[in-house]
């Protein structure tokens, strides 16, 4: 008897202590996620060296406490409407650079998005009551913040239910302090900016994963995996350079490696030799770089020119099939972050490719994909919330987790998907794409 | 000791009561709606000019006078239904509204003349502000500032181009003192002296959006909502708390540390240098003393309550409520003004005003209690903190 205590013991202590451990470190982990905002690694945390903050913002679920929720749903509606906003027409663009350049990702994302509404058409539009759902689609791509106008002219004019959009960070920024004002829900499939949530709003939602995630794994690729230190940058001259950028720089300036040089070019520009001249005589390790595939391609093509070999590491807009055509035959050591992978053999993933080719007869890509799944949440948080501004809202804010054709989708207390970025890796000339485990083990 | 300092503010303000000794609170409220005249329920905007009352709503433009609604819609002329902001000037009476996606209106003589960014210099038609300074109306829009001579008919226009902005998204607009305040989304609050024609910006010092690193050490967050200068004192608003600046020394308040009712506000408008009104998604919260830290907080306590109720205290700590006859059935306060000794708050669903009879401001000037709060709660609430010159 007394064996069998003993052995009843030791199989508790070697069975049950691991498994306490274990536990505890679950609940660490939880509490952890409950204590920091935006999934940022310790060792990323602003002053987290030096200080606590007096405040932490973000760690508290957004609320609405408005009257909204009180309006009445409307008994007569011919179609059930719901607003696109994005850059489809060309044009120029004061926010955007001087030169209007993301159509071809707008007009992807209304392909998206497209695709999302005549899908719940055949399935046999809102409810039990049959209604239409229909896109009313309208350009960002003006002078002086016209997404402000945009906005209005969707919610008072058009009467829409809620708003997809948009890709620029300064158009969306105008966009949602409009939508707030509106109360409206707008939900981004395309901007990546980290900023764009960190704004209190408790009507904007985003599904696709932001530059924050991004640069923290293309931080630890450098730093932790390829084990670098002397980074230079070359960034695009307008918002989304200026900003994308922003959580990479300050996770390699609390790393202890600070930008060897933080560079800029305008939009558009094809000649990049000034800036690359003086960040060769910096002997740099890596060369990071935010902007658009083409001035992107350039760059790299220049930089090997001139016998720069260094790691080249950029944003998510790199991974296309442009950069590759326009980089040139000596591509070399090339890494981005991208918000999913485009490769996944996911069953659901590969049926929508399948639609989307069949009609529109090429294969989707980000925008596209993000989109298809933003429009996707915003339909079936219209049909449980119903025809109430407000109600939308609460389903869209209730989604903590969605599973979406570009992946597993987990959304922070400000609406914000955190899911892990991809790092995309160039080998021999095909983007192969690593989840955060393999980039980093 | 906090049982006893409950029980001494609770004997003090229920020992003199409304012979003075604590702060003024509105108790009698009248509420208004579309029933009553208004144009439409979601109020945006509320502009006291002497006896009259401008309130722009989602639907159209009201004004209020001697107990009479008028209102004017778009088949009235009104150029956009949305009205944002309203000023009106003093040296012309002209009527001045933002509109929300339909530029910028001047109300005079029975006519309304529109500026928007296709026949002036107003460089976008969502306008969320208009402040006027003399001769000058300063419009803050969603992609910049735009200022209007009145007398010469001259734009101005600034954006990140010519002015310290950040961001180019203006909030909201105040001025007074030769001095201009506009509040920035994402950019601070910038400060226009007319006089030196330069712009000085005020920005969070540690520059993150997910923390406020020390209290008191500048503007809670780059994200602003408004700004209210008075007495040489800015008051400015985020989504984030309150801040409050006395030309050298900062002073921020959040839910947590004071008697805001939210981080969330929409307006805040200071009476006095030592007197601000919040209009949050939670209520109104009304600092009422600097220097005692002493807050009047007006919300529902519960959602199902027909009436709101008024919280004194100090800080974040209440001590007294009181029952009130405001009835409005949402405390989503949005926009605010004072008429006299009146209060006019504005909701997403329906108006209402404060009859100050009898107001006072501040604390009623009660040495004893006086003597009590600065000696008591000063200490209590905040040791060593730094007291306004």
């Amino acid at each position: 008897m007394k064996r069998i205590t003993i052995f009843l013991l030791a199989v508790f202590f070697a069975v049950g202590l691991p498994m306490t451990a274990q536990e505890s470190t679950q609940k660490a982990d939880e509490k952890k996620k409950a204590d920091s905002y935006g999934r940022t690694p310790d060792r990323y945390v602003p002053f987290g060296k030096f200080t606590k903050p007096y405040k932490q913002f973000f760690l508290d679920p957004l609320e609405y406490h408005g009257y909204g929720r009180q309006i009445p749903e409307p008994e007569q509606v011919e179609s059930v409407k719901i607003g696109f906003l994005g850059p489809i027409e060309p044009t120029v663009s004061v926010a955007t650079g001087g030169l209007s350049h993301e159509e071809s990702l707008g007009r992807k994302m209304l392909q998206g998005a497209k695709l999302a509404i005549e899908q719940a058409n055949v399935r046999g539009g809102y409810r039990d009551r049959k209604i239409p759902y229909q896109l009313v689609v309208r350009n960002d791509n003006g002078l002086w913040g016209a997404s402000g106008n945009e906005i209005i002219h969707l919610a008072y004019k058009d009467n829409v239910w809620a708003i997809l959009g948009t890709i620029d960070g300064a158009n969306s920024h105008i966009a949602i302090r409009v939508a707030l004002k509106v109360e409206i829900s707008m939900m981004n499939t395309g901007d990546t900016d980290p900023t764009f949530t960190e704004t209190a709003i408790p009507w904007v939602f985003r599904v696709i994963t932001d530059d924050r995630q991004m640069c923290y794994l293309l931080a630890d690729f450098v730093f932790k995996k390829l084990k670098l230190t002397r980074v230079a940058a070359l960034r695009a001259n307008n918002r989304y350079g200026r900003m994308s950028i922003d959580e990479f720089r300050d996770a390699a300036t609390r790393s202890g490696h600070p930008f060897l040089v933080e560079l800029n070019y305008p939009v558009g520009d094809t000649d990049f030799t000034s800036q690359l001249q003086r960040i060769k005589s910096l002997n740099p390790e890596v060369v990071i770089t935010y902007g658009n595939a083409a001035e992107s391609a350039l760059i790299l093509k220049q930089m090997r020119a001139m016998g720069m070999n260094q790691w080249f590491i950029g944003s998510d807009r790199m991974v296309s099939p442009e950069f590759i055509k326009n980089a040139g035959e000596n591509i070399g050591k090339v890494a981005a972050g991208y918000p999913y992978n485009p490769e996944s053999g996911d069953p659901r993933y590969l049926e929508f490719k399948r639609l989307f080719k069949k009609r529109f007869g090429e294969t989707p890509e980000t925008y596209a994909a993000h989109a298809y799944d933003g429009m996707c949440m915003l339909i079936k948080a219209i049909e449980k919330g119903g025809l109430n501004r407000a109600r939308i809202r609460d389903e869209l804010a209730k989604m903590k987790h969605y599973d979406g054709v570009t992946g597993k989708k987990e959304f922070d207390p400000v609406f914000n998907n955190i899911s892990p970025a991809a790092l995309a890796v160039l080998e021999n000339s095909r983007w192969v794409f690593y989840s955060q485990e393999e980039a980093l083990k | 000791m906090k049982q006893l300092l409950i029980w001494f503010f609770f004997l003090t303000f229920f020992a003199f009561g409304d012979q003075g000794g604590g702060p003024y609170v509105y108790t009698e409220w009248e509420t208004f709606y579309v029933k009553d005249g208004l144009p439409n329920d979601h109020i945006f905007s509320i502009e006291a000019d002497g006896d009259r009352l401008w309130v722009g709503t989602e639907g159209g433009l009201a004004l209020y006078e001697k107990g009479q609604w008028k209102s004017w819609r778009e088949k009235d002329g009104l150029p956009w239904k949305v009205i944002s902001d309203i000023e009106v000037s003093s040296k012309t009476g002209d009527v001045w509204l933002a509109l929300f996606g339909g530029g910028l209106a001047r109300f005079s003589g029975g006519r309304f003349d529109c500026f928007n960014q296709f026949n002036s210099g107003l460089v976008n038609d969502v306008v969320y502000g208009v402040a006027l300074l003399g001769d000058m109306v300063w419009a803050a829009t969603t992609a910049g500032v735009s200022s209007y001579n009145t007398v010469t008919g001259e734009w101005e226009i600034y954006t990140e181009k010519n002015a310290p902005m950040e961001e180019i998204w203006c909030y909201n607009a105040d001025a007074a003192d030769g001095k201009v305040y506009i509040a920035v989304w994402g950019g601070g609050i910038l400060e226009w002296d007319q006089k030196t024609r330069r712009w000085n910006a005020h920005r969070d010092p540690d520059r993150e959006m997910e923390i406020d690193l020390y209290r008191d050490d500048g503007l809670i967050h780059i994200i602003t909502t408004s700004a209210s200068y008075i007495d040489g004192v800015l008051w400015a608003s985020t989504y984030f708390g309150l801040s409050r600046y006395d030309g050298r020394h900062w002073r921020g308040y959040m839910d947590h540390d004071s008697g805001l009712a939210s981080n969330f506000i929409n307006l805040s408008l200071g009476r006095s240098g030592v007197s601000c009104y919040n209009a949050t998604d939670l209520g109104l919260a009304v600092l009422v003393d600097f220097e005692s830290d002493t807050w009047v907080t007006y919300k529902k306590d519960k959602p199902t309550d027909k009436t709101w109720t008024a919280h004194i205290g100090v800080g974040n700590n209440s001590f007294v409520s009181v029952p009130t006859k405001l009835t409005l059935p949402n405390h989503f306060v949005i926009c605010l003004d004072f008429q006299g000794k009146d209060l006019w708050i504005g909701t997403g669903h329906g108006l209402a005003r404060g009859i100050g009879k009898g107001y006072y401001p501040g604390l009623k000037n009660n040495k004893k209690f006086l003597k009590g709060s600065r000696g008591r709660f000063f200490q209590k609430e905040s040791p060593g903190r730094r007291r306004q010159k």
